[in-house]
């Protein structure tokens, strides 16, 4: 026992000897907490408008004012000719085109329902498709407010049950009320800065140890700690522990940072998330000892942590939501740990969900933090011997 | 050929022989940026299917049944029958049963056939705005369907046509092709160039290098060339894996694309050596890229998340990452066809950006150096 507590405390000593190791450990996760919260919302907004209105009239002056007036378009570019929107998206200045040809405003008061040209960049798929949304909500609700003539269609065919109905009575329509629960003015900030808890929890503990064990393979101190007295187990608890420990640290930097810069109601119980969290670093710890065990440089170690990271945080719902994935890549998400914990971790925060209803998370997780944690331990004993 | 340009030649092979002696870097360096093309190839699809959402119908008529209908026609929504009682609404959210519940008031019928018109009730989880707004959208255009069913409503008065330039189908590849090159090309010159410059550092070969008649600005090349070789070979690499998986197009010159990759490769080389100037470890030196290049690039240069869309403080901090400028021009090029006429200004910004990284970081590198 001494032994472990002697090795625990060489290992606080070399990370504070270090100081670029020690703002690594505590600054960065702050820093990153800042950026990525900021920098990753999944909403678009201040989209680059570029307008060619060849009408000017009345009409078409109040629709370009409508895009110009939310913060989802900024007005860009205004143009007369048509052919310099493209020269405009091909040098990004503009990401959406909006074409009206003259006779416009006059068709239009006449219900005759001209026609008005929306030109999209699709080369960012999603803020295309979001924008194209928004788009046809502003035109929407300015034909709603703006009561123009109906357009002259000829909907029903004369003499079906359907057209003597609606010549009979006037229909009444269905009304949408809407409430959004947990994140009622859908702040993304809300969603993600848990994920980020969940993914500083997964880098940092993974690429420590990893790198720890490797480091003294590299340089041969490892072969030193071997002819010590130290047991094979205290040796692994004495390098472990601190990082543990220090996770742990993280932890708390990370969520009060979240709770008190970034003001993200925590609606669970601290106990819970702590308990879950320890559960979990089974699994980011466990892969950092099986990655020293399958590596022999620093580097190497390094790259693979990244893949693992990759893959993990990919295949998560931590950005891309795993609902949004093909049917066979959402599957592939089940053999991710960390699946699991971004889902328990934002469930935590957002719903306050008690961990009994957790359970379906926590089984699955847990399981493969002891699965992962027991076959790394295993390999290195191995190595070891 | 020069007595300089041969002690570069053979620092360089020293260096090329150092990487492919390492099988597992190099495997890594190309396998990986592969799984994350097909990822990020594959894994978006921009609608939900099948979400799951509970029904309270308190009306239980037969307008309430044809409305529930209209929500159940799509393969939008998987509906389930939670009874007449909201109460247990909490509880469906909490364990994911439902993600929206849908209640239907008394007295909808009646509301509806003799006016004032009805009200429906939709409650979301909106703990995921963004398929919050989704769903909202897609309930919005259930009850939508369901008036238009029973007479014209309010039809738009123009006729809007869309058309999408440049990626019509909305491939998400298109998008992610050129930013994984990117990604991979800051990868290799920023964080492999740092390593291997703190490993030197640390085994003491540095030392030996500095009392061999070399000179500093001969180790730079010699260290530098056969990155931007891989650099080259791993960025072209994944762009033809993408064109052949994914039919991502080349639209633009490829002179263009040549010349301004070769530029963004030496700003990212000018960080590599500016961060092995600081670190004398490699694990210092592996975090400092990660944080100070990695990061950055992946996060605030428009690879997935839209500028725009930032605050304002983090728009200005995207001007000074090297991978704002050079995703404007990749994927100017590949997929719009741009030409140096629509792309100088992201040309020169990076321009000036590598010729001030790279001067500092030389002189930076060789002063250590001579130290």
């Amino acid at each position: 026992m001494r032994r472990v507590f002697f090795m625990i405390r060489k290992e606080f000593r070399q990370i504070f000897r270090d100081p670029p190791m020690v703002a690594i450990i505590f600054l960065v996760p702050v820093v990153q907490m800042l950026i990525l919260s900021f920098a990753i919302t999944t909403e678009i907004k201040h989209v680059k408008l570029a307008v060619a209105d060849l009408d000017n009239s009345a009409v078409t002056r109040g629709i370009t004012r409508a895009f110009a007036n939310t913060d989802r378009f900024d007005m860009n570019i205004v143009t007369d000719d048509p052919a310099a929107i493209k020269e405009s998206m091909r040098s990004w200045d503009a990401q959406v085109g909006i074409v009206v040809l003259p006779g416009f405003g006059r068709d239009m008061t006449r219900g005759l329902a001209p026609q008005i040209d929306i030109v999209m960049d699709g080369v960012d798929g999603n803020a295309a498709s979001v924008a194209m949304g928004y788009a046809a909500g502003i035109l929407q609700d300015y034909g709603r407010e703006n009561s123009f003539p109906a357009p002259r269609i000829a909907v029903q065919e004369p003499g079906s049950a359907d057209a003597a109905r609606i010549a009979g009575s006037a229909v009444f329509p269905v009304t949408m009320q809407e409430r959004m629960w947990y994140n009622p003015d859908l702040d993304s900030k809300n969603y993600m800065v848990p994920g980020i808890v969940v993914v500083l929890l997964t880098i940092l503990p993974m690429m420590l140890s990893g790198m720890s064990l490797v480091k003294e393979k590299e340089i041969g101190t490892l072969e030193q700690l071997q002819v010590t007295p130290l047991g094979r187990r205290e040796l692994l608890m004495g390098k472990l522990t601190p990082f543990l420990i220090l996770s742990f640290v993280e932890l708390a930097i990370v969520t009060t940072v979240a709770v008190l810069a970034f003001g993200i109601t925590m609606n669970g119980s601290y106990a819970d998330l702590a308990l879950s969290a320890l559960l979990y670093l089974a699994t980011t710890i466990g892969l950092g000892i099986f990655i020293s065990t399958i590596t022999g440089t620093q580097q190497q170690a390094m790259f693979v942590a990244w893949f693992f990271m990759m893959f993990m945080i990919l295949m998560s719902g931590f950005f891309i939501p795993i609902e949004n994935m093909p049917p066979v890549l959402q599957k592939i998400t089940h053999l991710n740990p960390m699946r699991y914990f971004v889902a328990v971790v934002r469930d935590l925060f957002q719903k306050g969900t008690p961990l009994s209803m957790l359970w379906k998370d926590l089984l699955p997780m847990t399981l493969f933090g002891v699965a992962i944690f027991s076959f790394g331990v295993l390999k290195f004993r191995k190595r070891l011997s | 050929m020069s007595a300089s340009m041969k002690r570069t030649v053979s620092l360089a092979r020293k260096e090329l022989l150092h990487i492919v002696k390492d099988p597992r870097t190099l495997l890594i360096v190309f396998i990986m940026p592969l799984v994350q093309l097909v990822m990020f190839g594959y894994a978006f699809d921009l609608e939900i299917h099948l979400i799951p959402a509970g029904v309270v119908d308190r009306d239980n008529s037969t307008a309430s049944r044809s409305l529930i209908e209209s929500f159940r026609g799509s393969d939008l929504f998987r509906l389930s029958d939670l009874g007449d009682t909201s109460t247990d609404i909490e509880t469906s959210f909490r364990s994911r049963k439902a993600r929206a519940v849908i209640i239907v008031p008394a007295g909808f019928e009646k509301d509806l056939l003799r006016g004032p018109g009805a009200d429906v009730q939709v409650i979301i989880d909106a703990s995921d705005p963004n398929s919050a707004q989704l769903m909202k959208n897609y309930c919005g255009q259930a009850i939508a369907g369901f008036n238009a069913s029973r007479g014209p409503g309010a039809a738009m008065p123009f006729d809007v046509r869309t058309s999408i330039l440049y990626n019509p189908d909305l491939e998400s590849a298109f998008f992610f092709v050129p930013g994984i090159v990117a990604m991979i090309m800051v990868m290799i010159c920023a964080l492999l160039t740092s390593i291997t410059v703190a490993r030197e550092k640390e085994t003491g070969t540095m030392e030996q290098l500095l009392v061999s008649p070399v000179r500093p600005r001969e180790i730079i090349a010699g260290k530098v060339l056969p990155y931007v070789f891989l650099a080259f070979l791993d960025g072209s690499f994944i762009l033809v894996v993408g064109m052949v998986l994914f039919d991502v197009p080349f639209n633009g010159s490829l002179l263009l694309m040549v010349g301004l990759s070769t530029l963004y490769i030496i700003t990212a080389l000018s960080l590599g050596l500016m961060i092995s100037t600081v670190a004398r470890t490699q694990q210092v030196a592996i975090m400092m890229a990660l944080t100070i290049t990695m990061l950055p690039t992946i996060m605030l240069s428009g690879l997935v998340f839209p500028i725009e869309s930032m605050p304002k403080v983090l728009q200005y901090a995207t001007y000074i990452v090297p991978a704002r400028y050079f995703l404007q021009i990749i994927r100017g090029i590949l997929l719009k066809g741009s030409a140096l006429v629509h792309l100088w200004q992201p040309a020169l910004s990076l321009l000036v950006m590598t010729s001030i990284l790279l001067a500092v970081s030389v002189r930076r590198f060789g002063m250590k150096l001579e130290r």
